[in-house]
């Protein structure tokens, strides 16, 4: 039962029912309207009841990677009824087919309390779309997310996650992902509209040979502000990381920190933080930071902010473009990340929100 | 018919004047070659046609199919009809060729013919001109051009660092652009092209050549005939040669 009016907001965040997905699970407010899994060997549960159904989750995976008193909203979360996914893979089950998770905020001034929990088995693999919203008559509210993700030995998950809230809404998602000896782990995170505040720093701790790609995109509108990040900490011999940010700022405000930190021989980390400022008003403030305790541990990152390069504009518009189509095509290509290992489909919603928020916005 | 008149020209960039008053004719389907030593002004003076905003026309006037367009934007002018080959044009990254290619051209079948001359296709999905050699970055520009397809193409040193072969396929662009094919007079499309090298004239037919020193233009002559003065002479002697002419020229 899916309230009409909202469809299209959620389409927006990539949650379409008109496309295949291997499961599906929506939340509107605090209530759950969809649980739903159509492959043998993924289990989707509302969190409340994968608690009384497995001991496990609830002994061992709920508030174990992130602690109760870690903050005010883990505080808050801790306090009220689980309303959540509880998402398991088999191990040895790999869905590339995309499982589809809608958050939607549709009274005025609530706020959402989420606590998700993610296992993948050995060798396992799944690709989440997380798509996160207001309905269409609703800008004012608070959404907190708890996310604790599990990746056995050799797993692979993809989780992106689409936010596209409204301008007085607080956003507070809190991650932590523990990945496997050898298991791969790739968020994507896309925001492209207006937003009063968010506030995110998803933490992964990589074990042997495992890996952790976080992609962000961030286009920070007038009177938005975004302190986001992610932070990889190479645990294991021979981990890696990668964490690649994009960020536009039109007038808003994005702090943006990243972090890798490794101590173990044969750990290799990367980032690339760019900012690109529009607006006269926004401020992108870039916080790439790497710590390193062993000498065979190869860490980088290269970081920048400046504005469109007034060459690159004046060589567009040579061939015929307009100033404004000029500028849409270099902020398109700007955001344009290339991520390895998500299914097609998934790389063709995070286009598409990009491409309509770029068209609208211009 | 003049296709573009300049009259008493001057540009600057920086605050520094660079064209120091040019006067400069070209009829239609003609193509004009410009000589000139390295800081003569002959990029500033290509910019200042297609309206680069980096260069201020500081007095003078630019005149296109008999419109004034000295104070319009670089937009407005490619939409009369003016494109620019640039001699170092930047990197864009994240934007493919393909994707702005079909910007300027929704013709598919117009973007598949110009990328089989030149032998394109596979640069399409690569942004553009990231990673190009210097030969790639030349026919990445006359590739764009010939999906354009300007009434007035501003070729500046069209063939630098393009090896003997990739030289042809531009040439075979280029003609084809310009309509080679056709008697002169029915031609519509006209070009000025910058060369350094003169390699390129072994195959696109100029009708005429500038020799540009100082922001100025000194003098015009027979294309093959100017090249190997310079050729064998070198630019100095050239300008005396050029400046006895022009006396001459009063005189009489």
């Amino acid at each position: 039962m899916q309230p009409k009016v909202d469809k299209d907001r959620l389409l927006d965040v990539g949650y379409d029912p008109g496309i295949a997905s291997c499961g599906r699970f929506l939340v509107l407010d605090h209530s759950i309207f969809e649980a739903s899994h159509r492959i043998k060997g993924l289990e989707v549960l509302p969190l409340a009841d994968a608690m009384d159904k497995y001991p496990h989750v609830r002994d061992n995976l709920v508030f174990r990677l992130i602690e109760k008193d870690r903050n005010e909203f883990t505080k808050t979360a801790s306090n009220l009824p689980l309303v959540g996914y509880y998402i398991k893979v088999e191990p040895g089950v790999k869905i590339d087919i995309p499982f589809q998770a809608g958050f939607l905020l549709e009274s005025a001034g609530a706020t959402q309390v989420i606590h998700n929990i993610i296992e993948l088995g050995e060798d396992s693999e799944a690709h989440i779309i997380n798509g996160c919203t207001t309905s269409q008559q609703t800008h004012k509210g608070r959404h907190i997310g708890i996310t604790e993700t599990y990746l056995g030995r050799d797993a692979i998950l993809g989780y992106t996650m689409i936010h596209n809230w409204a301008s007085d809404v607080d956003v507070y998602p809190v991650g932590a992902i523990l990945v496997g000896e050898n298991a791969r782990y790739i968020s994507n995170y896309v925001a492209m509209t207006s937003v009063k505040k968010t506030v995110s720093y998803p933490v992964a701790r990589v074990m042997a040979g495992g890996s952790a790609r976080f992609y962000s995109i961030i286009y920070s509108k007038k009177d938005s502000y975004f302190d986001m990040g992610s932070k990889a900490i190479l645990e294991g011999n021979s981990s890696s990381a990668e964490i690649i940010s994009r960020v536009v700022s039109d007038s808003g405000t994005v702090i943006s920190r990243q972090m890798i930190s490794g101590s173990s021989p044969g750990s290799l980390g990367h980032m690339e933080c760019s900012g690109l400022l529009l607006g006269k008003n926004g401020v992108i403030h870039s916080i790439p930071e790497l710590k390193g305790g062993h000498p065979d541990i190869n860490l980088s990152h290269e970081a920048s902010v400046g504005r469109i390069s007034k060459e690159e504009l004046s060589y567009l518009m040579t061939r015929g473009l307009t100033d404004d189509e000029a500028r849409s095509l270099i902020i398109r290509g700007f955001l344009d990340i290339k991520i390895k290992g998500i299914p097609d489909r998934i790389q063709q919603i995070i286009n598409e929100v990009i491409d309509r928020s770029i068209s609208g916005s211009m | 018919m003049e296709l573009l008149e300049i009259k008493g020209l001057r540009a600057s960039s920086g605050g520094r004047e660079i064209l120091k008053g040019i006067e400069f004719t070209l009829e239609e389907g003609r193509t004009a070659v410009i000589f000139g030593p390295n800081g003569s002004g002959k990029s500033t003076f290509l910019g200042s046609i297609v309206g680069l905003p980096k260069y201020d026309i500081t007095k003078g006037n630019i005149l296109f199919k008999g419109k004034d367009i000295t104070g319009m934007s670089t937009y407005e002018r490619t939409q009369l009809g003016i494109g620019l080959a640039f001699q170092y044009p930047p990197s864009i990254k994240g934007v493919r060729l393909r994707t702005l290619l079909d910007t300027m051209n929704p013709d598919k079948e117009a973007i598949e013919h110009a990328c089989e001359i030149l032998d394109m296709s596979p640069y399409l999905d690569r942004d553009v001109n990231v990673g190009f050699s210097g030969g790639e970055r030349k026919k990445s520009e006359i590739l764009q051009l010939m999906v354009q397809m300007p009434d007035l193409l501003l070729l500046d040193e069209p063939e630098s660092g393009v090896d003997i072969e990739n030289i042809s396929l531009i040439a075979d662009a280029l003609k084809i652009i310009l309509e080679k094919d056709k008697p002169i007079k029915k031609r519509k499309r006209s070009s000025i092209i910058i060369t350094h090298t003169g390699f390129i004239l072994d195959y696109i037919r100029a009708d005429k050549a500038y020799v540009m020193m100082g922001g100025r233009i000194l003098g015009y002559g027979s294309p093959s005939e100017i090249f190997e003065e310079i050729r064998t002479r070198g630019y100095k002697e050239c300008q005396k040669c050029l400046e006895e002419a022009e006396r001459e020229n009063h005189a009489a």
